[in-house]
């Protein structure tokens, strides 16, 4: 088996009297797809923002290949490498698609007081970026998000992960909303990234999709893990929707 | 009608697609009508007249600009504009400081203002709307009373300070006031700050998805705050700069100024919700609104009717601007 990149280690976390986990233990190895599933409020949500940091766990710890590490807000999740992107792509939509792959992240160019980004490169690096990833649509770097469609859009959050050379990409429900062409075009992204060698988390409802490009299902089931080695290619899906109702095969 | 699929108009579709199409449009047909109903209108006089008391309204307005960009707004503005110059000239009658002295505490004082409003916005999620309608009646209340409601006189002072900020020369027999410059700077270095500086996607990120700018990184809360700083800032010296030129400084001054800069903003094509800005629509906007009440009067039709105008452009331009909206998805970027 490969070497570790992340390992959670006991994470628990309650709202009030409601707990959303209680003593998680989950892994993600080096150039992986890692599927995450189960049902609402399983508690997939809550681990995903702790892990990016817009969410602090009431006790557990974090490590990060081997090394424990302090997740206590998002820039933290950065600087760790640790890249989320959310269901409705975050993207400012009114933004270029070049402002919003470097937003937060912006080079600056000329002396420090006069805080001037460099667009130039923004634009150029975003060009590239954009072909990499498979946008063979003509559309320049300087197009406000809202021009995009939703797979575009994801594509681009993609790209941002992929230049900032993530170690980690957790993708919230990335394929919501998004057409069957759009869908397959996200899910290449993905086996992209992986090939390229990071490791990826896939949340999501649709079964079939996490299904086609996850190495690794992990399912929880009320704040617990309830399996977390399922093969993809040695059970079917039916088996799967079954670990995550738990409800015990019929007949 | 299909205007995409016609030669040439790819041009006209990028043209009217800019935020400051409409506001350019409208400053060119507002010329060109108050030009022709009275030839006063573009006497010497008249535009020199226009040249100073602008200024006054557009700096205000810039700094909203930047802070409507952020998706904020700040209602307070017109009670700085009214308190801080008498809080300078109550210091300087008084013998408490020199007018320099005087000048600096007034607008340390703004930028405590800004703080303190910015602070409640994003530490304590208040809306900006209710918190800046407190300062505003807190900072009105508080210049009414220090003065008992009389105007400061400003006639005694004789500084480098005031010719500086709102003095005047002539070029030929044209009378130009210093404000104008200020104006044009101030404009220069937002308009910088808003599309080349890393603060100013910052800026348009807080107002567009606050959300994702902070999933990013950035530091919503703390650009907020910074701007409402501005933003008083500027109203403060908008203050100083007209109680100079009027040689006088009203504790009712300002009143109604907030929502006349807003419309101002607004008509120049910034969005009302945040996330997209424009410091040239402001000037225009500002140009806008300041030649209708001049040109309205020249023309000879009664002052008292100004607001219908005013009233009546922002509707129309709200109108046209949803309708160039719904052609090109977000308007422009």
């Amino acid at each position: 088996m490969a070497a570790d990149l992340v390992r959670m280690v006991g994470i628990a976390k309650s709202y009030g009297p409601v707990t959303a986990l209680a003593g998680v233990d989950f892994a993600v190895y080096e150039n992986e797809i890692v599927g995450l599933l189960g049902d609402n409020g399983a508690g997939k949500s809550t681990l995903i923002k702790i892990l990016s940091g817009t969410v602090s766990a009431t006790s557990g710890e974090i490590y990060m290949r081997g090394k424990k590490v302090l997740i206590r807000n998002t820039t933290d999740a950065i600087n760790l490498g640790i890249e989320t992107i959310h269901q409705d792509s975050a993207l400012v939509t009114q933004l270029s698609i070049a402002r919003n792959l470097f937003l937060g992240r912006e080079p600056l160019i000329g002396p420090p007081i006069f805080n001037r980004m460099d667009q130039r490169t923004m634009n150029e690096v975003a060009g590239t970026l954009l072909k990499r990833i498979g946008i063979t649509k003509d559309i320049p770097a300087t197009t406000p998000v809202s021009y995009l469609s939703g797979g575009e859009r994801q594509a681009v959050s993609i790209a941002r992960a992929l230049h900032f050379d993530s170690d980690l990409i957790v993708l919230d429900e990335p394929t919501n909303n998004l057409g069957v062409e759009e869908t397959q075009g996200v899910l290449r992204f993905m086996r992209g990234a992986r090939d390229s060698g990071h490791s990826l988390i896939f949340i999501a409802h649709n079964i079939h999709h996490v299904f086609q490009v996850v190495d690794r299902i992990v399912v929880l089931r009320r704040g617990k893990v309830v399996a977390d080695d399922v093969d993809p290619k040695s059970t079917t899906i039916e088996a799967v929707e079954r670990i995550i109702t738990g409800v015990p095969a019929t007949g | 009608m299909n205007l995409a699929n016609r030669p040439g108009s790819l041009l006209v579709r990028r043209l009217t697609s800019t935020p400051e199409f409409l506001p350019f449009t409208l400053v060119v047909v507002l010329v060109v009508v108050f030009a022709s109903l009275t030839p006063n209108f573009l006497s010497r006089g008249n535009i020199s007249n226009l040249l100073a008391f602008t200024p006054e309204l557009g700096m205000i307005a810039l700094g909203m600009t930047v802070l409507m960009t952020s998706g904020e707004f700040d209602l307070s503005v017109g009670s700085v504009f009214g308190f801080t110059p008498v809080l300078m000239w109550t210091l300087f009658n008084e013998g408490a400081t020199s007018l320099e002295v005087a000048l600096l505490i007034s607008l340390a004082v703004a930028v405590l203002i800004g703080f303190v409003n910015g602070t409640f916005v994003t530490r304590l999620k208040i809306p900006s709307f209710l918190v800046t309608l407190g300062m505003m009646m807190t900072i009105r209340g508080t210049a009414l009373y220090t003065t008992s409601g009389f105007p400061q006189r400003t006639w005694r002072a004789e500084s480098w300070l005031m010719d500086l900020v709102a003095g005047s020369f002539y070029i030929g027999e044209f009378r130009l006031y210093a404000s104008i410059f200020w104006f044009l700077g101030f404009a220069l270095v937002l308009g910088y700050i808003l599309t080349q500086s890393k603060i100013g996607n910052w800026i348009q990120a807080a107002g567009g998805n606050p959300v994702s700018a902070r999933a990013r990184g950035v530091k919503v809360g703390l650009t907020k705050t910074w701007l409402f700083i501005l933003t008083a800032f500027m109203a403060a010296y908008a203050g100083i700069t007209s109680s100079i030129r009027v040689a006088a400084a009203n504790p009712n001054s300002g009143t109604g100024y907030e929502l006349e800069v807003i419309a101002m903003v607004v008509i120049g094509g910034t969005a009302l919700g945040g996330g997209r800005g424009t410091i040239i629509g402001t000037v225009l906007g500002v140009f806008m609104l300041r030649m209708m009440r001049n040109g309205i009067v020249l023309v000879g039709v009664p002052g008292l009717a100004y607001n219908i105008f005013i009233g009546v452009t922002i509707l129309t331009m709200m109108a046209l601007q949803s309708y160039l909206a719904r052609r090109h998805p977000s308007g422009a970027g």
